[in-house]
């Protein structure tokens, strides 16, 4: 051979080819599973995509502010979860978590109904990746910005 | 309907996990080291 | 470019190091977790559970970094041979796997109060408890191949595959909807009021110097060892 690399060098080229494929097979397949490896489907998906009449789907978003009512019997309740584009009415009769709240996010596992309703089973409580103390929970939605931002500078 | 948990169950539960199991793992990892360097010298030694 | 290779070299600055490391370690995280339990404020929605935090995210740092070193040493032990990576690479997998245990049981008992469920089948979940897989699946290789004596290659190759689950954990939240939320802190900021990333940083800081001093007083168990062995056969063999 006229180009001759010492061994630590063949080494070197065959490990970065190997890491190079090895990287790119992993890359098409998180790309492949896109959508199968979601935890829940939006709002938009939900609207664009409708699944089949009572398959059991998971449907995340925000539980919309103002849109939470509780029915006579104080266990069944009426929300809106919508992602900024649609919006999709979820109904659930059972315990809710402590943590479930208007404007916070929300997964609900169940299916829809033909009307559009999304009957839910199972609720779980969905935390955005802020983090405010409760002291500045009273302050106005200015001020909060207006604390956060300090803090964080 | 909330289910009303006492969140301060599940913190205090994580502290002690994670102090103790931390602690021993500093303490498996020192002692193992002792442990394995004085058999060392002493087989240098015979 | 081999200072490092000889061990009685590396053993004067691992024997200066690894006290130091472990006490300034210790010092630091529990300083940052009698913060956490008494002095964090609570937060809005999560209340008293995002105190599990100051010891969820660095558990979480140190798995993940865990793994990193066993690859960047494994790329080192195959390409150049060097007699103390394999060594570093098999130092890292214990103290790693034992943190990706500690952020799997702490995120579980934040899931219960704060989401409602001890465990989801999720991207982050998934790719996390596979990490603590490969440790298992590394130790056990690590652990065969040192007993019966085969080639050390396989556990290098195997480290250095195994950590393309790394980025796969951390950009998980990302490319799939996942009922983890996404990270708070990147290049650009953080998301995190000052109380809690304050804290957050230092209890990071404590147990990342802990891992360091774990890793270097298992560096020097595992040299110990070898050397110990060879000292033994050599005398047989002059006996």
């Amino acid at each position: 051979m006229s180009t001759r690399l010492a061994p630590k060098h063949q080494r070197l080229v065959l490990l970065a080819i190997a890491l190079v494929v090895l990287i790119a097979a992993a890359l098409i397949a998180a790309w492949g599973l896109r959508s199968q490896a979601s935890y829940f489907y939006v709002p938009s998906d939900l609207i664009a995509k409708p699944p089949a009449p009572g398959q059991a789907i998971r449907l995340g978003g925000m539980v919309q502010k103002g849109s939470l009512k509780t029915d006579a019997d104080g266990v069944t309740i009426h929300f809106m979860v919508g992602d900024g584009k649609a919006h999709v009415p979820v109904s659930y009769s059972g315990i809710v978590p402590d943590l479930f709240t208007e404007g916070s996010g929300v997964v609900a596992e169940g299916r829809l109904a033909p009307g559009g309703t999304f009957v839910a089973d199972n609720l779980l409580a969905k935390h955005d990746e802020n983090y405010v103390p409760r002291e500045l929970k009273d302050m106005t939605e200015a001020q909060k910005q207006a604390a956060v931002q300090e803090t964080t500078k | 309907m909330k289910e009303t948990l006492d969140q301060w169950h599940f913190v205090t539960a994580v502290y002690v996990l994670g102090v103790a199991g931390t602690l021993a793992l500093v303490a498996w990892s020192w002692l193992s080291m002792k442990r394995a360097e004085k058999r060392r010298d002493e087989a240098r030694k015979k | 470019m081999h200072g490092f290779a000889n061990p009685a070299r590396f053993l004067r600055i691992a024997r200066a190091l690894t006290a130091p490391l472990l006490a300034a370690g210790l010092v630091l995280a529990a300083a940052a977790l009698v913060y956490g339990l008494f002095y964090a404020p609570a937060e809005r929605l999560q209340g008293d559970t995002v105190r599990i935090l100051f010891i969820h995210v660095p558990a979480a740092w140190l798995g993940m970094a865990g793994w990193s070193g066993i690859a960047v040493a494994s790329f080192v032990e195959i390409v150049w041979r060097h007699p103390l990576a394999g060594i570093a690479a098999r130092a890292c997998a214990g103290p790693g796997a034992f943190f990706a245990a500690l952020c799997l049981v702490s995120g579980s008992l934040w899931g219960r109060p704060a989401w409602g469920t001890w465990w989801v089948w999720d991207g982050r979940l998934t790719s996390m408890l596979v990490l603590l897989f490969l440790y298992f699946g590394y130790m056990a290789l690590a652990g065969a191949t040192s007993r019966e004596g085969g080639s050390g290659r396989i556990v290098a190759i195997f480290g250095l595959v195994g950590a393309i689950n790394i980025p796969i954990i951390h950009y998980s939240v990302i490319w799939w909807n996942s009922l983890h939320q996404p990270p708070s802190l990147g290049m650009g900021g953080s998301a995190m009021a000052g109380p809690f990333l304050g804290g957050l940083l230092v209890s990071t800081l404590g147990f990342t110097l802990i891992f360091g001093g774990v890793v270097l007083a298992r560096m020097r168990a595992l040299l110990a060892e070898i050397q110990a062995e060879a000292r033994l056969r050599r005398k047989a063999f002059e006996g």
